[in-house]
């Protein structure tokens, strides 16, 4: 909306002209997301202790969690509040790329919403089935995957590349893209929804992977840039990287507030909805290896979860001292802000090294 | 309630021992996490002046 005024302002006053450029929207749109949830976070967690919407604490898990339990659970709609407002306000509206992004990431939203409210507040711990939650889930990325292949006009747009070779591309076929994208997406939603077990941990790698993913959009967005690097074209992708720094500022301020010892957590709202903007925006710029090479924290912790259930189904021991990955790190002796920063820094190195698929192919 | 039950079944002296650790950590890894915020926005206004000059 706001790029649409300065464009208006900017036939008469030429410094807004400076609002057409991508990467200086991306900056503000970080900013305007952290300072909208530095704005509303306080009241919002008040809000929340006060009507009892407070996390459930696992019996089964470790013991010092106990103490979180009761801790306001449903801080992700903080979050895409934040999203929302601030792409609806810095991001090109007539970019369809934008409105796809934004309306995965709000449809997952609304899934992993409906589950924590029949868990916090109808106090129903199962929330919403498996296979309701599944089925939606995969609804909405099916939905997405559709639509990307009917609008794709480039032979780019559906094309698989493998990083670090520049020349190994694999064109997709109609079921093959759909598939792809409906596991990227809902993998990845997944897999930050496994991950969110410890304060900050899930929203740390989220900022720096979408961070990175901005980067990718920009430069696929950008003819020149993609030429010279040697990476697909995609019309419009740059758009995406205003949405990309809007998840950044918005994940920053809410780490603010679920630093250790966390006043606030995220819950299935914000992780589902943000593993699905990640993996939505690394579908369309067509970077799903990097993606898996980026969110290797959340790869890990989803992998750790399927070993532990099979190992166990099929031979009754298990491999885990606790699954998810984290909690196994905790049993061992880890305190959790070293779990915690540890992941961290393994994800810089993770997004460093998608980062450089950029140059070494 | 819920809460009270579950940490009766952790014991009161590990449950003791946990409060006190909580209490004694509390202040500082928010801090430390707080400040790199910061210094993460102090950047990203740094990385604005390329645009805006």
């Amino acid at each position: 909306m706001l790029l649409a005024l300065t464009q208006w302002l900017a036939e008469d006053v030429r410094f807004f002209s400076v609002f057409n450029y991508i990467t200086f929207r991306a900056v503000l749109a970080a900013m305007t997301a952290l300072f909208i949830s530095f704005l509303v976070g306080p009241t919002m967690i008040r809000k929340l202790t006060a009507y009892k919407i407070g996390q459930s604490v696992r019996n089964d898990g470790p013991q010092s969690h106990l103490i979180k339990a009761g801790t306001p659970t449903m801080g992700g709609a903080l979050i895409l509040t934040s999203i929302a407002i601030t792409t609806l306000l810095w991001g090109d509206l007539h970019n369809h790329y934008v409105w796809v992004v934004l309306l995965s990431t709000l449809g997952f939203g609304v899934i992993g919403w409906v589950d924590d409210y029949r868990k916090v507040v109808h106090r129903n711990p199962k929330g919403l089935s498996a296979r309701a939650k599944m089925g939606w889930q995969s609804v909405v990325a099916l939905v997405v995957g559709v639509y990307l292949w009917k609008t794709a006009s480039l032979p780019a747009n559906t094309e698989l590349i493998v990083p670090f070779l520049k020349f190994l591309v694999f064109p997709l076929p109609a079921f093959m893209f759909i598939a792809l994208t409906y596991l990227v997406i809902v993998g990845s939603s997944n897999a930050v929804n496994l991950t969110d077990g410890l304060d900050g941990l899930a929203i740390m790698p989220t900022v720096m992977v979408s961070g990175a993913l901005g980067i990718f959009a920009y430069v696929a967005g950008n003819a020149v840039f993609s030429k010279y690097l040697g990476i697909p074209y995609i019309p419009g992708a740059g758009e995406l990287a205003v949405f990309c720094g809007a998840i950044s500022g918005a994940g920053l301020a809410f780490l603010w507030f679920n630093a250790y010892p966390a006043e606030v957590f995220m819950g299935d709202v914000g992780a589902l909805a943000l593993g699905a903007a990640l993996g939505t925006v690394a579908v369309i710029v067509r970077q799903e290896l990097v993606l898996f090479i980026m969110g290797g924290v959340f790869v890990v912790e989803a992998v750790s979860v399927m070993i532990q259930v099979a190992s166990f189904k099929l031979t009754g021991k298990r491999v885990f001292r606790m699954a998810p990955l984290h909690h196994h790190y905790e049993l061992k002796g880890w305190k959790e802000t070293q779990v915690v920063v540890r992941f961290w820094i393994i994800t810089m190195l993770l997004v460093l090294m998608g980062l450089a698929t950029l140059k070494l192919r | 309630m819920i809460v009270e039950n579950q940490m009766k079944k952790c014991g009161t002296q590990a449950l003791g021992e946990t409060h006190v650790r909580a209490a004694n950590v509390t202040a500082t890894p928010n801090a430390s996490v707080r400040f790199w915020i910061i210094t993460m926005l102090l950047v990203l206004m740094g990385l604005a002046t390329l645009k805006l000059r």
